[in-house]
């Protein structure tokens, strides 16, 4: 069974957004696979979470979307790119319709999960993007 | 595949009299009209009035929801409308805040001042439909005072206006948050529920239990938390208020979610109706039949739309609009087939109206009141949930009620342990869902692509713009003046009610931030609960 030791994992809500279901049921997914998980919660803006990136020195920035834009993402996207967290992967979860996916993945994002992924899918792609491995 | 429902029950493979031998049909069912209503209120049901058939609104600026709305009556929603707040003025922050920027018009309306609501309403009559809005609890005193204010200002008759703006403190708690603490939600909740009923105004409060059931929550644990949501609120306005419980009981409904579990939702609601039947005049000592009636609008369950062959999801909405209908509601308001990618496209929203069209004229289920009574399924499932539902309810107040519950973290707890077993179900296939964990299809084989109602940042940009310059060029004397009222009044302690000063703060045009910041401050909390920006008045 693929399991997440040694790979630590920022899981977050961005801006307004206070759908928080998906993204503490991802964060028991990984939690029970080994990950080390730091939950930001809600209200986290770009800059928080890439500060947060930085002094808990993670793997891997899970973004929990819900939302009709995606101008907070970009914004977040910019700001790893100037702290140079370029070997972060940062992965989006959510409503994100297809054709922002490509959008997202032009910018940086690494890997975006709609909703209805399984489980063995998040755990999988998580555990390939240690940094330390 | 699993025979249970979602609360454990185990499903038998048929049903006979054996499985409701004890059921009285006088005691436990009664005539439609009759308590304990588990049949519904109305005896002739849909015949005298249908339900209200509507779609949420709400994204871009308010001239947009406008002509949404107006597209919307064009496609028969002529009962109601129902728009629901952005993330922004759902968090009592105005458009030009430093962290609304990006977010206004987001997933709904931005309605942080009398002139959104002007704009939100242009031309859109006041009475002879429902009027309803949603997002949060704090704000919703504002939506209160919007409607009072548009009223005088078109001079309608106050009480000649119907539906529901306000919302209960419970709005945001379930898998969702609040940046307005509790103790500020349940205040404001109460001051607009007894300004509404002293001034016999016809407006309702929405008790959501649809956020818990769409956060994860099963059906008996929801039915547990709407009454107790109940059980607390009417109690306060009894204890607190000095209002009579009929009075009391004027104002909430009770907003539902339905899935696709057809023949449990239909009990759940079943069992819904009986079960605050009984409270009322058991618990509370209502006097009037009125009171014992519980008014029960639906939602239709977005987190069942998938993100996977939306087409799949006509069906499924179709389905959980059947259910709503037959279990006879006064309002559905439906999930799109879109509603896992973004907010409804106009196709979207057509076809979700039309299903509400389709199930009221074409079927024929409309015109018999609770045609499932008497099947030994559905009256031994709407016993079984109750039953349940009565188990949880118990431990509730044994906790000291909901509040208390909440306050240790129990409820939360309880949905978030809810949300994992759901997902886990999900992911091992004990429930299936075509197109996500069954029958899944490549992305490349999707024939058709539905349009996406798309929203950018610079429309939230443009509203941020707009209120920076309008509020520029306000008249600021009234505004001070209020603000004074409301500041002197917030301190006078949480018995005191508020609306007639947020009224007037509302009707010299000030904002959703600079109204509720000054209660907040008054009350010893930051004017602005992201303390970035500072109270433009001079209090004292």
């Amino acid at each position: 069974m693929i399991n997440g030791r040694g790979i630590k994992v920022i899981v977050s809500m961005i801006g307004l957004d206070s759908h928080t279901t998906g993204a503490e049921v991802v964060v028991t997914l990984l939690r029970d696979a080994g990950f080390e998980v730091v939950y930001l919660g809600v209200n986290q803006t770009p800059a928080m979470i890439v500060n947060a990136a930085i002094e808990e020195d993670v793997d891997v920035v899970g973004i929990s979307s819900h939302a009709s834009n995606f101008a907070l993402i970009e914004e977040l996207m910019s700001l790893v790119r100037q702290n140079g967290l370029a070997d972060v992967a940062v992965v989006c979860g959510g409503n994100i319709p297809p054709n922002q996916i490509g959008k997202l993945a032009a910018l940086g994002v690494t890997k975006v999960f709609p909703p209805g992924t399984p489980g063995d899918a998040i755990v999988e792609y998580m555990a390939g993007q240690g940094r330390r491995t | 595949m699993k025979y249970t429902t979602d609360y454990g029950y185990e499903i038998k493979p048929v049903y006979g009299p054996r499985d409701v031998e004890d059921l009285e049909y006088e005691r436990d069912l009664g005539d439609p009209g009759r308590f304990p209503y588990t049949r519904g209120y109305h005896e002739n049901g849909y015949r005298n009035r249908m339900w209200t058939r509507r779609m949420t609104a709400g994204l871009g600026s308010s001239s947009d929801a406008n002509k949404v709305l107006k597209k919307y009556r064009e496609m028969g929603q002529t009962g109601g409308i129902c728009v629901i707040h952005d993330r922004v003025s759902s968090s009592c922050i105005d458009a030009d805040h430093p962290r609304a920027r990006l977010e206004n018009g987001v997933l709904g309306w931005p309605g942080s001042s009398l002139l959104e609501f002007e704009e939100l309403m242009e031309d859109i009559p006041l009475t002879g439909q429902s009027i309803t809005l949603l997002g949060c609890c704090a704000p919703s005193s504002l939506r209160l005072a919007y409607v009072v204010a548009l009223a005088e200002k078109r001079g309608v008759d106050l009480r000649e206006v119907h539906g529901s703006v306000t919302e209960s403190p419970f709005s945001n708690v379930f898998g969702q948050t609040d940046v307005q603490p509790f103790d500020l939600n349940m205040k404001l909740f109460l001051d607009t529920a007894e300004y509404v009923v002293r001034n016999e105004i016809r407006m309702r409060s929405g008790v959501i239990g649809q956020h818990f059931q769409e956060s994860g929550g099963n059906n008996a644990q929801v039915l547990a938390i709407e009454l107790s949501m109940l059980k607390e609120i009417c109690g306060r306005l009894v204890n607190q208020r000095g209002l009579d419980f009929d009075d009391a009981m004027r104002v909430p409904y009770q907003l539902v979610s339905i899935g696709s579990r057809f023949f449990e939702e239909i009990a759940k609601v079943r069992a819904l109706r009986r079960m605050w039947a009984r409270m009322a005049r058991e618990h509370f000592g209502a006097k009037k039949e009125k009171s014992c009636q519980l008014l029960i609008a639906v939602h239709t369950s977005g987190r069942t739309m998938t993100y996977q062959q939306p087409l799949n999801n006509v069906v499924r909405c179709g389905i959980q609009t059947l259910a709503g209908a037959m279990v006879g509601c006064t309002a559905v308001d439906n999930a799109t087939l879109d509603n896992a990618y973004a907010e409804p496209s106009a196709l979207a929203a057509r076809m979700s109206l039309n299903t509400q069209h389709i199930v009221a004229v074409e079927t024929g289920v409309a015109d018999v009141v609770d045609p499932l009574a008497g099947s030994y399924f559905v009256e031994r499932l709407t016993n079984e949930v109750e039953a349940a539902a009565y188990r949880i309810l118990e431990e509730i107040d044994a906790r000291g009620g909901l509040v208390a519950a909440i306050e240790k973290g129990h409820i939360q707890a309880m949905l978030k342990e809810e949300a994992n077993i759901k997902f886990r179900e999900m992911n091992n296939k004990e429930r299936l869902v075509v197109g996500v964990n069954h029958l899944a299809i490549p992305p490349e084989e999707e024939l058709f692509e539905i349009p996406i109602q798309e929203s950018g940042a610079s429309d939230s940009e443009a509203i941020a713009k707009r209120m920076a310059d309008w509020k520029k060029s306000r008249d600021m004397g009234p505004i001070e003046a209020s603000v004074q009222r409301l500041y002197a009044d917030a301190r006078k302690g949480d018995r005191f009610n508020l609306m007639p000063a947020i009224i007037g703060a509302v009707k010299a045009y000030g904002t959703a931030g600079e109204i509720i910041g000054v209660i907040r401050l008054a009350r010893g909390l930051k004017y602005d609960p992201f303390d970035m920006i500072q109270c433009p008045f001079q209090l004292n």
